[in-house]
């Protein structure tokens, strides 16, 4: 595996050429902040690149912060170009706003690094990484790093788990879940998928979820983001990482995935062309139901 | 499992304008009868019944949900149907793992001359449900606005 301070300097390097070049206006990385934490960093300069790092706790799936430069910071001004650091999970979700046209491929330039597994707090590799089979991006301008072959996939055992309960179990299993949820909405805030101007949970007239932190609310909130996210979550499980009561919100979306991937033979985000089975069909198919 | 014997189910009908809307009505015209627990909606077409429609009837206190339309190849409008096919070929299994029995959504195609299949869907829904007993999901947990409040795991 290639040191990670060697994949720091080979970001640093590429961001200062893009900014120098004024080919980017804005690189979107990782640095470390004074108490020691890594944190998304944006360097619109070249002599900040430096603060540009690499480590294990490059976490955030920075890709969610492109829906922010999509619009030109001043009138008469054209939309921004950016550089994007993107490991493999932010790539595929990448190719997912690529594929619903959110992102203009040609102001977007990737550097993607062959990811190594990141590590939680506890430094212990996060669940993702762990039944992540393919730690290179999946979409690069920029490749930095060697590709490097990993163990398949872990499988489903969280979902399988919940599937051997009986319906009420499951019940009780995600009211005792969701009962802890403040509606912070910090899930959707950190989802690269999550990016209407106006969510449906937000939503006044006519009023979907209303206000409320009770449980029907939360519940129900939950059910619509994890299925506004079928077929279209990269598995990045930014919104289990972020979320401050710790609900295993991933336990939904990979029930979903796994659905889709079974029926469909689709894992959402490995190309840039092809849509999510849940906005076509093919003529005359017959599904279950 | 028990349940309280005087438990009516209720049922929440999304019907396409075209095919089942009117196959419901020629379940009335032809006097079969069927069970009153299915409270209809008419919609323009099965396509227009977003999950979330069904969501949103679970918690308003709906025990079971029927969304028809017409049948494959039948729509109105060309190919709706089929768009609610695909949303809703994962729809049972993703409600039954979050809690809501497989048996309490039903997703079927009744087309306009099919009065007695009508019927014959309503009663077969009213019947699961029945068995299910009353989902109580939209009454659990605190409801008090305090449920916030509880501890996070450490």
């Amino acid at each position: 595996m290639t040191d990670l301070t060697e994949i720091a300097e080979q970001i640093q390097s590429q961001a200062r050429k893009l900014l120098s070049s004024d080919e980017a206006d804005v690189v979107i990385g990782y640095e470390t902040g004074p108490r020691g934490i890594t944190r998304p960093f944006f360097a619109y300069k070249p002599d900040e690149v430096e603060r540009l790092t690499w480590n294990d706790h490059c976490s955030h799936n920075l890709v969610t912060f492109l829906r922010d430069w999509k619009q030109p910071r001043a009138k008469g001004q054209e939309a921004p170009r950016v550089g994007i650091v993107v490991k493999a999970c932010d790539a595929r979700a990448l190719n997912v706003l690529l594929q619903e046209k959110q992102i203009e491929r040609e102001r977007v330039h990737v550097i993607g690094v062959v990811c190594g597994g990141m590590r939680d707090d506890n430094r212990e590799e996060q669940a993702r990484c762990v039944r992540c089979a393919e730690r290179a991006p999946v979409v690069y301008d920029t490749l930095i790093g060697e590709p490097e072959v990993v163990p398949a996939h872990a499988g489903w055992a969280g979902v399988e788990a919940l599937e051997a309960m009986s319906a009420r179990e499951r019940l009780a299993y995600w009211v005792e879940q969701f009962e802890r949820c403040l509606r912070c909405y910090a899930c959707r805030q950190a989802c690269p998928g999550c990016y209407c101007y106006e969510c449906l949970a937000e939503q006044v007239d006519p009023l979907w979820v209303d206000i409320g932190i009770d449980f029907p609310q939360k519940y129900f909130f939950h059910i619509m983001r994890a299925y506004h996210l079928a077929g279209r979550c990269a598995d990045c499980d930014e919104c289990e990482r972020v979320c401050p009561v710790n609900i295993p919100l991933s336990l939904l979306n990979r029930r979903i995935a796994r659905e889709i991937t079974e029926l469909f033979d689709y894992t959402p985000g490995l190309s840039p062309d092809e849509a999510s089975p849940l906005t076509t069909f093919l003529p005359n198919e017959e599904l279950p139901l | 499992m028990t349940q309280p014997a005087d438990f009516e189910p209720r049922l929440v009908g999304f019907l396409c304008n075209w095919c089942s809307y009117a196959g419901a009505d020629m379940t009335g015209t032809s006097r079969i009868p069927y069970p009153a627990n299915i409270r209809i909606i008419r919609v323009p077409c099965s396509g227009r019944v977003d999950p979330l429609f069904v969501l949103k009837a679970f918690q308003e206190g709906a025990d079971g949900v029927l969304v028809a339309g017409c049948h494959p190849g039948d729509c109105h409008y060309a190919d709706g149907n089929f768009h609610a096919q695909r949303r809703y070929s994962l729809m049972h299994r993703f409600l039954d793992y979050m809690g809501i029995e497989e048996g309490r959504l039903r997703v079927d195609w009744v087309s306009a001359s099919e009065g007695a299949r009508f019927a014959q869907v309503v009663r077969e829904l009213t019947k699961a449900v029945r068995d299910l007993g009353p989902w109580n999901g939209h009454k659990a947990g605190r409801q008090d606005g305090t449920s916030s409040k509880s501890e996070a795991p450490t």
